[in-house]
């Protein structure tokens, strides 16, 4: 476990609840990598050019660097080569920030080859800007090439650009993989119910919970990184519900955009269950929720959203009122649950289900034949059969999407006329 | 279901030699993903031969938001007021005011770009002004 020390540069006046909220999360972040977290330095100034914060802050950090044997330093604040550079040798170790860390996160928590490509092109994004910078800094002495005319500067960004552009092309196969499969499931007659929220706010658990599975559930940041599908039936509905990675506040684009793969099951899903941890304090609820309606915001196309407001357990019922109270403009058809106690489950499955994309109701009857069977069993897949009669003819009453009520009612046609010119 | 007023303000660019903005202000019914209905509208226009600073911002939504008989909290863009900090903004007005969180607030933003900049094109053309 590497000893680290925390660094924030807050702005002058900004809000200071606001900040210690950020300072906490980058806390918890690092102890989601294993750090063990030593020591913090913040400051109250404007950034400086040369090393984020000021010049003595800088020798403070030296200091507590020496005390506590710390190996690492995180900065809160995104820095540039130039900074990280100058930091790095000044306090003579490794200099990181936020985005780094959650990038570490991710590499570690990536166990298949997707998550693993994610992770690099990150990684790739996160490095491209700073990579002319990165040599012209730790090669200033050398000249390369024949009599120092040559540049090797270009050629490691070159390097990034070819390695990204190829990276790209294997997310994007596998993207169209998903995408006909997500097709496929809609057309097998499943509705997508996808999780979605803030970092652990207990996702895993509800899906657990939720579909009788043991998937990895942690109390730490990103222990989700690639989604899960399960099937769920609620009243004879069946459906698929995935479970995702987490949002994160100041989630870089370039970072989502890596991520897009893992986080377009949520943004095509028909219902969405935005968990939301309801111990929190009523203001850093608020944040959160904020945060993932600015991502729904952006992506979402037509889903309904469910906020599951989990944890329950962990507050008494005047706090879980008043938490309501303060935060129910941002909580769409808000259910009270706690997925760990198992309590309120009923309620979120019957929301769940009045919020599935309606279904249409059909009375049909065809031939006692083997084309009018192969049509029963296919009506079996595809939607809910309330009844069904085998008499002279089959008379079914089946409950489908629009498209599948359509073609039922086209194949019943069909069966007849064929059956009648026989 | 709570109510808002939605403020978006379009021009506030250079165009011959002036600065010709509207402002269009929109009272809505909302809950927390969806636009339950949508009430007043009132639309101002504001000629400028300089850039509109934080202050002759502030002024133009004030200016509009009175036209309208609900009392609600006024939801504009952080850029709007050129991304100062919520705080700051929230003491620069006599109304209640908030940047947009929820889905349904950035809607009615929505909402209030599309009537200003409609009628900003519509006076434009109307008036002649190159």
């Amino acid at each position: 476990m590497k000893n680290v020390i925390l660094v924030q540069r807050r702005d002058p006046r900004s809000d200071d609840e606001d900040n210690q909220i950020k300072f906490l999360e980058l806390e918890e972040l690092a102890r989601s990598n294993d750090y063990r977290v030593v020591g913090e330095v913040i400051q109250y100034r404007f950034p400086d050019r040369k090393c984020q914060i000021g010049q003595g802050k800088v020798e403070e950090l030296i200091a507590l660097i020496r005390e506590k044997a710390a190996e690492k330093v995180i900065f809160y604040n995104q820095l540039n080569s130039t900074q990280i550079y100058n930091i790095s040798e000044a306090c003579q170790c490794e200099v990181i920030d936020k985005f780094q860390l959650i990038l570490e996160i991710f590499a570690t928590r990536a166990t298949t080859n997707r998550s693993k490509l994610q992770v690099e092109l990150a990684q790739l994004r996160y490095e491209l800007p700073k990579a002319r910078m990165l040599v012209s800094l730790l090669k200033k002495e050398e000249r390369p090439g024949f009599m120092g005319l040559g540049g090797y500067e270009d050629s490691y960004e070159q390097d990034i650009k070819k390695r990204i552009s190829r990276i790209n092309k294997e997310l994007g196969a596998s993207l169209r993989d998903d995408e006909a499969l997500r097709t496929f499931r809609h057309e097998k007659g499943f509705s997508l119910v996808a999780l979605a929220g803030y970092t652990n706010a207990g996702k895993s658990t509800l899906f657990r919970t939720l579909v009788h599975e043991d998937v990895p559930v942690e109390n730490m940041l990103f222990t989700t990184l690639l989604p899960t599908t399960r099937s769920l039936t609620i009243n004879k509905r069946r459906m698929l519900l995935t479970d995702t990675v987490g949002f994160i506040e100041d989630l870089p684009h370039w970072m989502v955009d890596a991520f897009r793969s893992t986080l377009e099951g949520v943004f095509l899903a028909d219902v969405i269950l935005l968990v939301a941890d309801i111990s929190e304090p009523a203001p850093l609820i608020r944040k959160k929720l904020a945060v993932c309606h600015d991502i729904f915001w952006e992506q979402l196309e037509n889903a309904s959203i469910i906020t599951v407001l989990n944890k329950a357990d962990r507050i008494s019922e005047e706090q879980v009122q008043m938490r309501l109270d303060q935060i129910g403009y941002l909580a769409p058809n808000p259910v009270v649950i706690s997925a760990k106690a198992s309590f309120g489950i009923d309620t979120l499955k019957e929301t769940i289900f009045q919020k599935l994309p309606i279904w249409e109701y059909l009375r049909l009857s065809l031939p006692m034949s083997e084309e009018g069977m192969s049509v029963v069993s296919w009506l079996f897949d595809e939607g809910l059969v309330h009844n069904i009669d085998y008499g002279d003819t089959i008379v079914m009453d089946i409950e489908a999407r629009h498209e599948i009520i359509s073609r039922a009612e086209s194949l019943e046609q069909e069966l007849w006329d064929s059956s009648s010119s026989l | 279901m709570y109510n808002i007023i939605a403020v978006d303000i379009s021009g506030r660019h250079l165009m011959g030699e002036q600065y010709f903005m509207v402002c269009a202000a929109v009272t809505l019914s909302v809950s927390a993903s969806q636009i339950r209905r949508v009430g007043e509208m009132n639309i101002k226009s504001f000629n400028r031969d300089r850039a509109p600073d934080v202050d002759y911002v502030v002024q133009m939504i004030e200016d509009t938001v009175d036209g309208l008989n609900t009392d609600a909290t006024i939801v504009v863009e952080k850029g709007d007021l050129y991304n100062q900090p919520e705080w700051l903004s929230k003491i620069m007005f006599s109304q209640d005011l908030k940047y947009p969180e929820s889905l349904s607030e950035r809607l009615g933003i929505e909402i209030a770009h599309h009537v200003s900049l409609s009628s900003r094109r519509l006076l434009i053309r109307k008036f002649g002004i190159e």
